[in-house]
This record gives C-alpha cells, sequence and structure tokens, in this order.
C-alpha cells in the first residue's frame, strides 16, 4: 500500500513539477496572433450599437449559395434583382441584368441573414443604372460574358461553345433582333468602368436611377424571405 | 529607371542574414541611446474593417482585424525603441462599423495604437468635410494633406501640411498628398475644399523639410495611387518628379506589393514605394538600420499578413 502511495506522490510531483518547469503565462498566451485585449475590450464597447442596426433579420439562407460559373443561385439572384427592381422603377419592361461578380464580396451561408450581411456581400455606394444598348451590342455582351466563363445576368439563356462564345442565345425567350433596342439594368460602377463587359460602355441611352444598390439587394432578398440554391440553367 | 524586385532583393541582402533579427531582440541591453535603427509600420485603405474579414467573405476570410493589427504593432514595439506608425489614408468607408459611427470608432482605436499621422483619403469626404471634422476630433494624430487647401472648412483644424518626427537626433519630415477631386469624389462631398497640384506641393514642401526642417529623411503618404497606365499623377511620378523623398508609402489603388517598388533617380538616389493592399490584411514594416553608424543606411522591408501565423 506505502509502496502505491509513493508511487502516487511521485506520479503527483512529477505533474506538479511540470506546471513549475513549464509556466503557463497568460500574459503571453495573448501576444500576437491573438488580439489585444484593450483594443478588443474597447471595440466590443461600441459593438451593441451596430448590432443593433445591423442584426435586423432580412432573409433566412436555406443552402450555401455562390457565384458559381457558368452560373450560380447568388449571381443569378443578383442579375435578376436588378433587372426587376429597373422595371418597377422605369415602370417598362427591362429585358436584361447584368453585373460583374468582382462587386460582391461574400457568398451566402445557411442561417439568418441581416442587414449587415447584405452590406458586406455588397459593401460599395454604388447606384441602379438601366443602359439602352442595340441588339448587336447585346450579342457583343454576351459573347463578353461567355469570354469569361460566364457571370450574373438576368433575361438571356444561352449556352458557351468550345469557342467560349455564346452558342442559342435568346433574350426573353426570343432570338435577339439586331436592329432592337433592349434596356439592360446595372450598376454605375459596371457602367462606367465596364467591368470585363466594354460593350456597356457607349450605350445608346443611360438612364440613372436614384436608388442605392445596396438597398435593392435588401429589398430584394427581403422580398424573397427564403433563398435555396436554384439554378435555371440560363447560362449553360 | 526602375529596378527590379529581384535587384531589389540584393541591394537589401546585406541583412538578409539578419533579416529576422528584429524579432529576436527583446532585452533592454540591446537598446542603443541613439537612433541607430527606426522602425516604420504602415497601412493604407483600412475601410473601416475594424473586425476580421468574415469566415464567407470570398477573398481574406479570417484575415486581418484592428485588435490582432493593435497586438502586431504592440509587440513590435516591444522589441523596437523607436517606431513609426503611418497610415496612406481611405480609412473611411466599407463596413457597418461605418455605416454606424461614420469613421469615429476608427479614428479612437487608432490613437490607442498611437499612430503618429495618416493621409486624407478620398473617401474621408464620404461624409463631406463636415462629418470628417466631426469624427476627426477624435483622432489624437494629425491628417497630412499637403496639396489640400482647406482654409475656412471645417477640415481646417485637423489638416497639417508636414509634420517632423525626432528620434534621438534623426529627423524624419512627413508629408502628404491627396488625390485630385474631378472623377474620384462628387462635388456635393468636398464643400470649399480644393485639391491643388501634388507635384508642384510636394517639391516645395520637400524642399522645406530638407532646407528649413533639416530633415534626414522623407517620407510622402499618398493617396495619390500606385501606377496608372493613362495621364493622373501617381507615385511613380512623384518619385521621379520630386527630389529628396525616400519613401512614399501609398493607398487608392489597394495594390498589395510584397515588396517596395524602387525608383532609381538620375542622382544616384533610391525612391521606395510601398503599399500594403487594403482592409487592414496586411501590416507593412521598412526598418532603417545603421543610422548611426553611417550616412548611408540599410533598409529592409517585409510585410505581415494579420492573422496568419509568421
Amino acid at each position: 500500500m506505502w509502496n502505491r502511495l509513493y508511487k502516487l506522490l511521485f506520479i503527483l510531483l512529477i505533474l506538479s513539477g511540470c506546471s513549475i518547469l513549464k509556466p503557463v503565462d497568460s500574459q503571453e498566451s495573448l501576444d500576437y496572433p491573438h488580439p489585444d485585449s484593450e483594443i478588443a475590450a474597447l471595440l466590443e464597447t461600441y459593438r451593441p450599437g451596430v448590432d443593433a442596426v445591423m442584426d435586423k433579420p432580412i432573409a433566412v439562407v436555406k443552402d450555401t449559395l455562390r457565384f458559381s460559373k457558368p452560373e450560380g443561385a447568388l449571381g443569378n439572384m443578383a442579375a435578376d434583382a436588378l433587372r426587376f427592381r429597373a422595371a418597377l422603377e422605369l415602370r417598362k419592361f427591362v429585358h436584361l441584368g447584368i453585373i460583374g461578380e468582382d462587386s460582391f464580396k461574400t457568398y451566402f451561408i445557411p442561417g439568418v441573414l441581416t442587414l449587415g450581411d447584405v452590406y458586406e456581400f455588397m459593401p460599395y455606394d454604388n447606384h441602379l443604372v438601366v443602359l439602352e444598348l442595340k441588339g448587336d451590342k447585346v450579342i457583343e455582351l454576351m459573347n463578353q460574358v461567355a469570354a469569361v466563363g460566364g457571370a450574373p445576368v438576368s433575361g438571356a439563356r444561352f449556352r458557351i461553345d468550345a469557342d467560349n462564345r455564346a452558342r442559342g442565345l435568346l433574350v426573353n425567350a426570343e432570338v435577339v433582333d439586331l436592329n432592337k433596342q433592349y434596356l439592360v439594368a446595372t450598376s454605375n460602377w459596371v457602367a462606367n468602368v465596364g467591368d470585363q463587359f466594354p460593350a456597356l460602355l457607349n450605350p445608346d441611352n443611360r438612364i440613372d436611377v436614384d436608388l442605392s444598390v445596396q438597398d435593392l439587394y435588401v429589398d430584394f432578398f427581403q422580398g424573397r424571405s427564403e433563398l435555396y440554391n436554384e439554378r435555371d440553367g440560363r447560362i449553360r | 529607371m526602375t529596378i527590379s524586385r529581384k535587384e531589389f532583393l540584393r541591394r537589401t541582402s546585406l541583412l538578409a542574414a539578419g533579416s529576422i533579427l528584429p524579432f529576436r531582440v527583446a532585452s533592454a541591453s540591446s537598446i542603443i541611446s541613439r537612433a541607430d535603427n527606426i522602425t516604420i509600420l504602415y497601412t493604407n485603405d483600412t475601410h473601416s474593417r475594424l473586425d476580421p474579414f468574415p469566415t464567407n467573405a470570398k477573398e481574406f476570410a479570417g484575415l486581418g482585424g484592428i485588435a490582432r493589427r493593435a497586438s502586431l504593432i504592440k509587440k513590435i514595439r516591444a522589441d523596437q525603441k523607436n517606431v513609426l506608425l503611418l497610415d496612406a489614408g481611405d480609412v473611411f468607408h466599407g463596413t457597418s462599423w461605418f455605416e454606424v459611427y461614420g469613421g469615429s470608432v476608427d479614428f479612437k482605436l487608432m490613437t490607442e495604437m498611437n499612430y503618429d499621422a495618416m493621409a486624407i483619403g478620398n473617401h474621408e469626404f464620404d461624409r463631406g468635410p463636415d462629418g470628417f471634422a466631426e469624427v476627426a476630433d477624435q483622432a489624437g494624430f494629425p491628417f497630412l494633406a499637403a496639396n489640400y487647401i482647406v482654409r475656412n472648412t471645417p477640415m481646417a483644424p485637423f489638416i497639417q501640411r508636414q509634420i517632423v518626427k525626432e528620434f534621438d537626433g534623426f529627423r524624419i519630415g512627413i508629408f502628404g498628398l491627396g488625390i485630385e477631386f474631378e472623377g474620384v469624389i462628387d462635388r456635393s462631398l468636398t464643400g470649399s475644399v480644393r485639391a491643388a497640384d501634388p507635384i508642384r506641393n510636394a517639391i516645395q514642401i520637400t524642399r522645406f523639410l530638407k532646407e528649413s526642417m533639416r530633415c534626414d529623411y522623407i517620407i510622402c503618404l499618398s493617396h495619390l495611387g500606385y501606377h496608372y497606365l493613362d495621364s493622373r499623377v501617381d507615385d511613380y511620378e512623384i518619385a521621379h518628379s520630386v527630389d529628396d523623398i525616400d519613401l512614399i508609402i501609398g493607398g487608392h489603388t489597394h495594390t498589395f506589393l510584397d515588396a517596395p517598388t524602387v525608383i532609381q533617380k538620375e542622382s544616384g538616389k533610391s525612391v521606395y514605394i510601398t503599399q500594403m493592399g487594403h482592409g487592414g490584411v496586411r501590416l507593412g514594416r521598412i526598418d532603417l538600420n545603421n543610422l548611426g553608424v553611417t550616412s548611408d543606411y540599410d533598409l529592409q522591408a517585409r510585410y505581415y499578413t494579420i492573422g496568419e501565423e509568421e
């Protein structure tokens, strides 16, 4: 029995000895890459102000939603939102919606989508723009979309052929009329710099709508309430 | 003539063996009394990214965050006696923090971290001169813009053309340059502030810093942009057109430069241009070494990705 007690004592000594030899320095454990505790604590004092505004639930994300190529559920929604809202604002049919994937900074993960999440998704202070393009420019535009392997578009269907061009292009389920004028909804950023789509530069007409693209997305997702990973094969 | 990155690395390779030295030196005895070494830490275009990038970010997921940046800066300050901490502008805009607090939290935290100065970026006008003044009041550091005319505007009390920081006799002059307004900032947001020619103002101010203020080293905090293909004034042009600048810490174009670009001037002088992307993903570091031994000091450059293990 004594033998056992000595063994136990020995083990305890070893264990306590270990802790003496290697003291846990709480100060050291907070060193970089841990956050600075004072700055972190100060930041937390302001967080309730942000949360009070930005935690507002907008929708529920049911699946992981990404910008995939040639099409993705999130890209489709992003372009649909522009086209549908532009039609509402202009009170006329808008044929197409398009936006560069680079305008968006996050993808959606399942759970509650908050106002803050939508602002992270689209952090730029952009506004809605509607461009008027002739049919030949629309074909050029969709070829540019095909050339980058697909991008968020709304109102068009086509497949990308082996030469990275748009084949079997239909706009609103019709073949493109080269001489017809088409309305294309986008953001001022994409309209100004092209954002991979130079066919958008020098349109026949441009309407700047006084509506923030961030607010447009908040309204769109709020209207959907539940967001699913749905694709319709608009770009194949 | 631009020196290639390889050439730059070769030039700085003299200290290659000691490149991690500053991170090892911790004992008080290693800190010498005269300014032999100066460490310049810098950020640009942090864009209110006070928290790390969210886990569902398409880029930089989980990286950055001002509290981790503060922790790294504190660690470096513990090792280095002479530290300058600078920002090249666009602290405003980009996250919910700015939407709610308009930049005041950023400025308060930057003050706690002992930032020495900051340039004025185009986004600092996002809430107009009044909106800037309202939160600039929270900043315990000066805003530098040598080419912005702010007289009789709400920005006037906060903007300086230049500052001089002295480290045991070694004098560093720091001035700021802001971008032109046309095509960048909505006219309704600039109020009565005017943007003057950055090159002309940089020439004037460097002469003043060199001759009147007897500066040994001159830093330009620029929010002009790294390098444009068209005729817009950029950091390249400032480096070529202005004598006596030693280092340009740039911003605006969100350029991630792994190593500074070195512009070799006809006079034989080298001008270094650096920029650390955006969102506080990186903290830049430039060490000026052997300042007390020889007039031909050594320069070492590196960066830290905030949130990644070294």
